[in-house]
């Protein structure tokens, strides 16, 4: 099947209007999170109007190595300087990953489709989160928090391999002590010191049962696309509405614009028609070898 | 056992997701294994390599089912609370527990003895035929999870992070 054409809804904003150029933003702050993996806050220049949405991406161009996709990892409430948390997988991300506050790095963004938070509202939400897959869903967080009322029960199930590889540990303590939400959290190896859950995220769901009403909840996931797949069958099992289930998918990327066709899934453009996704439009292709 | 021991044990067997929708007869007759324990952190509901004389349903508490590797110490393989259940190798000879499970947090269970429970399994096929589908349900959600576990998805694609 043919992509579909780009969309100009998928344009990023900005004073140059030109999706293409680089804007230089400088590394102000830098946070070690987790073995291998920083968070970075970027300053754009001078005046330089920049906003987001829960879910979007920046192209980040560290010059002379590459240009790699990022999901921005901050609050969009207060999106400038804009945050990135990095995890360091090869030439492009170690790149960034080793870069120090006033260093310069080219962003060309936000990109694609974010997380509804618009149809959340009324219903309950479920985020489940493996790995890294949790900084792309942090600006949802802070803004169902920033909104608390307008929604049902929050419920977050957190995943990761290690209790030391648990991204964001001080802010996921936070919310657990919160009266309006719940935060599951599990690894999937522990050892004595660690007193929490031990068994891959899908097996949070016994016990998140009684925090949601499956046909009134909405669902965002974002995690390795084997634990999204997991994580969707418990949902459908569970009764909520395929139309309310939402993932986030990467590929890898070159224009972020829907030009290219580096990032195609299928008859979609990951870079402009996601990296957010109702399941129901991938139903067909989730799981399918070879996408 | 009294009368009231008896009628207890049976209500938590009818709220507890192992046992839920058994016929209150089969109900009764399990009973005649079990007694409500609790056990305190750090002590084991089972230790590798030894017998495996009990099965547990978790009422309350958290536990741990655990393996011990010389030169890694203590893995957490998997954490267990209420609604599920503990250990199979007493339904199989020779009978030995393959894991450790360690209390965490003050647990609660509905506690079998095995030996008993093999010989109520033995004489009531009906009962024996609930029994064990709930058990093999049990086993399936273990190994799916067991197999996630496997993947390590959470590795960086070619290697480790
Ligand atoms: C929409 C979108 C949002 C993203 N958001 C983030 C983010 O917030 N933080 C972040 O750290 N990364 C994110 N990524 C992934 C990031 O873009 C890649 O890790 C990066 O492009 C890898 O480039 P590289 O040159 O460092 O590694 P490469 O040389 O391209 O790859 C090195 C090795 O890593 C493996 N690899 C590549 N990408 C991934 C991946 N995503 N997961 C696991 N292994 C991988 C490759 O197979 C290869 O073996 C996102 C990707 C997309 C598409
Ligand atoms: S990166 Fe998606 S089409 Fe170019």
């Amino acid at each position: 099947m043919m992509p579909t054409p780009p969309s100009p809804a998928a344009q990023p904003t900005g004073p140059t209007g030109n999706a293409w150029v680089p804007i230089p933003f400088t590394v102000v702050r830098r946070r070690r999170e987790i073995p291998g993996t920083v968070t970075l806050w970027l300053a754009p220049p001078e005046g330089y109007p920049f906003a987001f949405r829960p879910g979007q991406f920046n192209m980040l161009y560290v010059f002379g190595v590459k240009e790699v996709p990022i999901s921005i990892s901050g609050d969009p409430g207060t999106p400038v300087p804009v945050a990135h948390t990095i995890r360091q997988v090869g030439m492009a991300t170690q790149a960034l990953v080793n870069l120090k506050p006033g260093d310069v790095v080219g962003v060309r963004g936000p990109f694609g489709s974010a997380w509804p938070l618009e149809h959340a509202r009324g219903h309950d939400v479920v985020i489940v989160a493996g790995g890294i897959g949790l900084a792309p869903l942090r600006p949802a967080i802070y803004s169902l928090l920033r909104h608390r009322p307008q929604y049902g029960n929050v419920v977050l199930l957190y995943g990761a391999r290690s209790p030391r590889e648990l991204l964001y540990a001080r802010e996921l303590e936070r919310w657990r002590g919160r009266f309006d939400m719940e935060v599951l959290v599990t690894v999937d190896r522990g050892d004595r010191t660690w007193h929490g859950h031990v068994g891959v995220v899908t097996t949070l769901f016994p016990q998140a049962d009684v925090f949601f009403s499956p046909q009134n909840t909405i669902a965002f996931i974002c995690g390795p696309e084997i634990m999204m797949r997991f994580t969707v069958r418990e949902l459908l099992d569970r009764g909520v509405p395929p139309e309310r289930i939402f993932v986030s998918l990467e590929r890898n990327m070159h224009c972020g614009q829907g030009l290219c066709g580096h990032c195609q899934y299928g008859p979609f453009f990951i870079c402009k028609d996601g990296p957010v996704f109702p399941y129901q439009k991938l139903a067909t292709l989730f799981g399918i070898r070879e996408i | 056992m009294s009368a009231e021991t008896v009628a207890d044990l049976v209500t938590r067997l009818e709220q507890h997701p192992f046992t839920q929708g058994f016929p209150t007869s089969a109900l009764d007759k399990l009973t005649q294994a079990a007694t409500l324990q609790t056990f305190q952190p750090g002590t084991f509901l089972l230790r590798e390599g030894r017998d495996a004389d009990h099965f547990y349903l978790l009422l309350q508490g958290q536990a741990a089912i655990e393996l011990y590797l010389p030169e890694r110490g203590v893995i957490r393989l998997q954490t267990v609370g209420p609604g599920d259940v503990v250990g199979w190798s007493w339904l199989l000879p020779p009978y030995r527990a393959a894991f450790d499970v360690t209390v965490i947090n003050t647990v609660q269970a509905i506690t079998f003895d095995a030996a008993r429970l093999r010989r109520l399994l033995d004489d009531d096929p009906t009962l024996a035929a609930h029994f064990l589908r709930r058990l093999v349900a049990v086993i399936a959600q273990r190994v799916h999870a067991t197999r996630l576990q496997l993947i390590d998805m959470y590795a960086v694609k070619g290697g480790r992070p």
